[in-house]
């Protein structure tokens, strides 16, 4: 790839970076990506995923289940409670399997936009991965394919991905500051009343002996300040 | 596959891993993918070691050998990590899960790499005794490293962690408490409080290897038969429940010497 393109496209490092999340073909920040059922090698990376996990989960519950069972008498060593001990570990393991993606469904809810705007990076690698295609075909001796302007889609290119940046950027502060940008009623409807109270409290403050010694207190200043001038 | 991507990582560069879990980078990715790699290697090799008796036991030792490691990780890997804290460790809980789980990957890997052997000897010769015997060495073995490697990798973490401690604050501080004459001595004499935390914590990890290997070593007599005996039907357990490794250890070598 030619250095020109290579410094438009965006990296996984540089995703994770702007994005404050550790993000994957498969996952972001811990939660699945939506885009995985539309592309089938991301597909076959996810059941996978969901097999092992399923495996581990098992592995853990199984030998724990059979250490509680048999401690409590669960376990008589005949063939039916082995049965009813296996059918125990694998529904509790079902269950916590369903607790999981449950989990990182909920996850990927709230990530959304960040999953929008890393499909959108995809594309924008992908018509980079296009372009440096063309490129090798163009340099191949006596070949009539090129870029008609190589220039206009870089230039292109380079608005894309300042664009995807400002808005992984922007994506970031957003989801960082969401529980403040949710309540931004709230606040707003506190600095009203705020500042009600502090005009209420400026006008009772002139009334009591705080407001006049502080009223004094600037008239002497002012008076010195004053004699001051005079004298230069 | 990427999380063999990464154990490949840990065995090509043991230095960068560590020092990348030093720093905190990726460390769920790492976790996650050492945990399903080292699992499936680990069950693979609990797969031969059951074919020795039936499909019941193939199937529950490849549960079982997985499970022997990883969850006597999780019960140890508190203790480690709340003593350590308190001599002055400054690393997180899914550091501390990251560090145990490459030497629990090393000995699963290691494991693997026998799996041809155990297979070959399992095929060739039919002597339960002898087939025990080699799992032992080999066990023995790839604990040995995986517990040599993960001590040298606490070690480099730890010390790492004192040098950027050190490079941001110079330590002199003597081993005295009160103002008195003789505390002035060289600097040379003087013990920085770090050191002596060092020091303190690699005893710690002296002694949580012992419990570690206690823990496993109960833990695999609970979870028998890994093996399953010639000519007895597949058990899931041994229904001997009040047994533990150690009297068992010492009953054969009462047998051994002639006592019984």
């Amino acid at each position: 790839m030619q250095a020109d393109l290579e410094e438009l496209r965006i990296t996984q490092k540089e995703l994770e970076n702007l994005s404050g999340l550790e993000v994957s073909e498969v996952f972001m920040g811990g939660a699945w990506r939506p885009s995985i059922i539309r592309n089938p090698k991301r597909l076959l990376s996810f059941l996978m995923t969901e097999v092992f996990t399923f495996g581990l989960i098992l592995i853990f519950c199984l030998p724990i289940g059979l250490i509680v069972a048999r401690s409590f008498g669960g376990l008589t060593g005949d063939a039916s409670s082995a049965a009813q001990f296996l059918q125990v570990s694998f529904g509790v393991s079902v269950a916590i399997a369903f607790l999981w993606n449950l989990y990182m469904w909920q996850k990927g809810k709230s990530l959304k936009l960040l999953a929008h705007l890393l499909d959108e990076v995809d594309k924008h690698n992908e018509i980079i991965a296009a372009v440096d295609v063309i490129d090798e075909l163009g340099a191949i001796k006596n070949s009539t394919i090129s870029l008609i302007d190589r220039g206009e889609v870089l230039a292109a290119l380079t608005a894309t991905r300042e664009s995807l940046v400002c808005a992984l950027m922007t994506e970031k502060i957003l989801r960082k500051h969401k529980r403040f940008i949710a309540r931004r009623h709230e606040l707003f409807s506190n600095i009203e009343t705020s500042l009600v109270t502090l005009q209420h409290l400026r006008v009772t403050s002139q009334a009591d002996e705080y407001g006049q010694l502080l009223n004094e207190a600037l008239q002497i200043g002012m008076s010195v300040h004053q004699e001051m001038k005079q004298d230069i | 596959m990427k999380y063999f991507a990464v154990l490949i990582t840990l065995l090509r560069d043991r230095t960068l891993f560590l020092e990348e879990i030093r720093q905190g980078i990726k460390i769920e990715s790492k976790i996650v993918s050492l945990l399903i790699s080292s699992s499936i290697f680990f069950a693979v090799y609990g797969a031969i070691i059951g074919a020795n008796s039936s499909l019941p036991q193939v199937i529950s030792s490849a549960v079982k050998l997985p499970a022997l490691y990883l969850i006597t990780l999780i019960i140890c890997l508190p203790t480690l990590f709340f003593f350590d804290i308190l001599f002055g460790s400054t690393l997180a809980f899914n550091q501390y899960a990251a560090l145990i789980l490459t030497t629990v990957s090393v000995i699963s890997v290691l494991l693997f790499s026998f799996a041809p052997v155990t297979l070959f000897f399992l095929v060739s010769i039919r002597d339960y005794e002898f087939f025990l015997l080699l799992n032992i060495a080999i066990f023995a073995l790839t604990g040995l490293i995986g517990v040599k490697l993960f001590y040298q990798g606490m070690q480099f973490v730890t010390e790492a962690n004192y040098k950027t401690f050190k490079s941001r604050e110079p330590l002199v501080k003597l081993d005295k408490t009160e103002d008195t004459p003789e505390d002035f001595v060289p600097v040379k004499d003087a013990i920085p409080v770090e050191d002596k935390s060092q020091k303190m914590r690699t005893k710690l990890l002296q002694f949580w290897l012992f419990l570690y290997a206690l823990v496993g070593s109960q833990l695999g007599w609970t979870l028998r038969p890994f093996f399953g005996a010639p000519g007895e039907p597949f058990q899931l357990f041994r229904s001997e429940i009040e047994s533990n490794f150690y009297q068992q250890v010492i009953r054969m070598i009462f047998t051994v010497l002639g006592f019984q």
